[in-house]
């Protein structure tokens, strides 16, 4: 019989399966804040304009949640990790920003220097 | 596939993936390593950063007896407030044959303005659940319960489905893993209040009885929910669990001080540049996490106290800067660890307003069980309200050491024993202030309104605003001339102050 371990061995590959099956292994991936925290400072909204662009034909983006950074005062954060290039977050991203970043840094690859949190 | 973190070790996921951040560059993420790098409403996200492999860890190599040595060996300490060793508390229970026993996870977080806790579930359920799940094979518990205020809402809904997600993948049921060890775990809501995060409290509310305090021995790892064995550790001293057990006590015992292992999660709020959620390696120095993590005091303002330790807690000033985050080092500076709020206090503060905000709190949190926190806590409050108002009087703050000390002495539960710290602290490190308000009918950093003298300077233009919106009558002069404020008159509504569009009334303390 398998051991334990070897049985979470099988879980881990299954689920890195799921996530690449979702798109996980995208070239872009976008993740943006959304504990309560991120929520009352409007990172639905922001969720909102990237589920949008994704309805809207966006491609090779996966867009996900995640808890909260720690950044309370620069929140919303979303962060845009690009294959081969630095990950960066932008804070205080508000809906207008969100649909800058897709157009400026995600379909254009240049990142928004001055929204990034350093 | 990009695993950032997967490599070696667990913590500082983060690190890994946004590296330079200066933000980072000084904390130290393990207990939050999962949080904001991961889907939390994903188990494949979790799985992914190794999730539920220290669970097989044990579960396949490790003898229960082996994994509590893992775990005191650590160092760990409690991270709810006491520090008491976790690896002790769960022998002690482990030690108790009874066929029932409990694992409870300490999510009530009551003090005022913390929400480490909230944002820890929030960020990384799986976690918790599988901190609890080894704590439940190591002392032979089946249950676990997590007690968690029903004003998280959105931790609750995360959790819920974590727990879901966790049954149908087979680590909470029946023979996990396909091995002999059974385990799940339920939630129970709690309505709030403070003392209800007190162990013995929190475990009469799940038995259905008003959340009051008992006193102890009997300790809870003996005879706690239900009078059977339980272990209670809090949210954060739970998400340690999963990483000790695969990066080993040796490398966890290896980051710290002496008696403190590990990191601490804190909540930076009041007059600092960078508010958040900060993970820092013990020791780290409260300058350190004012100046480097925090960014320093906005607007050019001067420090002048840290709070730790929220209601339990106290101020240390300036001269403590260089204290080491450790819960022997703030114990001797005369503040504690606490559960992580820190809350930083600029010059416009004034301590006996700080010291009486928090009072305020705590008495009323107080359930009222014994006399001493009861009425004493009334006491020191109406005293630091006469002292706020102008009403000091020689003796005050002698009679607040006194009942302060006594409280603490006599009162059955850590609220009790605890609520007079903010007080005393204040008055360590800052009477002078006491004295000032007391004597001198001054606040040196003009908030106490009772204290100060709304005056009409040179810069009035007579534009008569002042006098309109004055309740008391106590402004007068004609239009275009300056006005004057009747000091017997005033009630120090600072109407006139907020209205006046040229700056021309001050308001001094003197
Ligand atoms: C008034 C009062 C409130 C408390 N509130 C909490 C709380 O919100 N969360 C918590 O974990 N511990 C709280 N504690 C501490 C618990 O009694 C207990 O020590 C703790 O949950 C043990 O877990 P640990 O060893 O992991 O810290 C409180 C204690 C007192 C006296
Ligand atoms: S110390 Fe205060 S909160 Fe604790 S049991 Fe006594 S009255 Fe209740
Ligand atoms: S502080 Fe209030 S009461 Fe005093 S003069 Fe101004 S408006 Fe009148």
């Amino acid at each position: 019989m398998a051991t334990p371990h070897e049985i979470v061995t099988q879980k881990r590959a299954a689920a890195l399966q799921r996530l690449a099956a979702r798109g996980y292994d995208a070239p872009s991936k976008v993740f943006i804040g959304m504990a309560t925290c991120e929520i009352a400072a409007g990172s639905k909204e922001v969720m909102e304009v990237f589920q949008e662009a994704l309805k809207g034909g966006l491609k090779n983006v996966y867009v996900s949640q995640k808890g909260c950074f720690g950044r309370c005062n620069l929140e919303p954060t979303v962060d845009v990790i690009k294959k081969g290039k630095k990950p960066v977050t932008y804070g205080k991203v508000t809906v207008d920003r969100a649909k800058e970043i897709i157009e400026k840094h995600i379909i254009g690859g240049k990142a928004i220097a001055e929204y990034i949190i350093k | 596939m990009e695993q950032p973190g997967s490599d070696t070790h667990l913590h500082n996921r983060s690190h890994a993936i946004f590296g330079d951040m200066s933000f980072f560059s000084k904390q130290m993420r393990i207990a939050l390593r999962n949080c904001g790098t991961i889907d939390p409403d994903s188990i494949d996200d979790y799985l992914q950063a190794r999730g539920y492999e220290a669970l097989a860890k044990v579960l396949t190599e490790m003898t229960p007896p082996a994994v509590i040595d893992e775990i005191k060996k650590s160092g760990l300490r409690g991270r709810g407030g006491a520090g008491f060793p976790t690896g002790f508390k769960w022998e002690l229970t482990a030690r108790e044959q009874n066929e029932e026993k409990f694992i409870i996870c300490n999510a009530d977080e009551g003090d005022p303005g913390a929400f480490m806790d909230r944002s820890a579930i929030e960020g990384d359920p799986h976690t918790v659940i599988e901190g609890m799940l080894i704590a439940g094979y190591a002392v032979g518990a089946q249950q676990g319960i997590v007690y968690i205020r029903a004003e998280y809402p959105l931790a609750v809904q995360r959790l819920e489905r974590a727990i879901v997600a966790a049954r149908a993948e087979g680590f909470l049921g029946e023979n996990i893993l396909g091995s002999s060890f059974s385990f799940d775990i339920e939630i129970r809501l709690g309505a709030g209040a403070f003392v209800c995060g007190e162990e013995t409290a929190l475990m009469h509310s799940i038995e259905g009885f008003r959340g009051m305090p008992r006193p102890r021995p009997p300790f809870p790892s003996v005879q706690g929910l239900f009078g059977k064995p339980t272990v209670i550790n809090n949210v954060e001293t739970w998400a340690n669990i999963p990483v000790i057990i695969l990066d080993g006590a040796e490398w966890f015992g290896s980051i710290g001080t002496e008696k403190s292992k590990g990191t601490k999660v804190f909540a930076l709020a009041g007059m600092i540049n960078n508010t958040g959620l900060v993970e820092v390696p013990m020791g780290t120095t409260l300058r350190d996490m004012i100046y480097d993590i925090g960014g320093g005091i906005p607007n050019g303002k001067k420090f002048k106290a840290i709070q730790t330790g929220g209601p339990s807690g106290g101020c240390l000033s300036e001269q403590y800067l260089d204290t080491k985050i450790d819960y022997d080092s703030l114990a001797q500076a005369g503040s504690i660890m606490g559960s992580g709020g820190m809350i930083v206090i600029d010059e416009d503060s004034c301590m006996v307003n700080i010291a009486k905000f928090f009072l305020e709190f705590t008495q009323n949190e107080s359930c009222g069980k014994c006399t001493p926190c009861r009425e004493g806590t009334k006491r020191m409050l109406e005293i630091l309200v006469r002292i706020t108002e102008g009403k000091g009087e020689q003796g005050d703050i002698e009679k607040l050491e006194r009942l302060g000390t006594t409280i603490k002495k006599a009162s059955l539960c850590g609220l009790g024993q605890s609520a007079p710290n903010p007080v005393l602290s204040t008055i360590k490190n800052f009477r002078v202030e006491y004295e000032e308000h007391i004597h001198q009918k001054k606040c040196r950093s003009n908030f106490c309104d009772y204290l100060l003298t709304y005056t009409v300077t040179d810069k009035c233009v007579g534009c008569t605003l002042c006098r309109r919106v004055c309740p008391s009558a106590a402004v007068t002069g004609t239009p275009k001339l300056r006005h004057e404020i009747d000091q017997m008159k005033c009630i120090k509504c600072g109407l006139c102050f907020k209205s006046c569009k040229f700056s021309a009334i001050t308001k001094t303390s003197h």
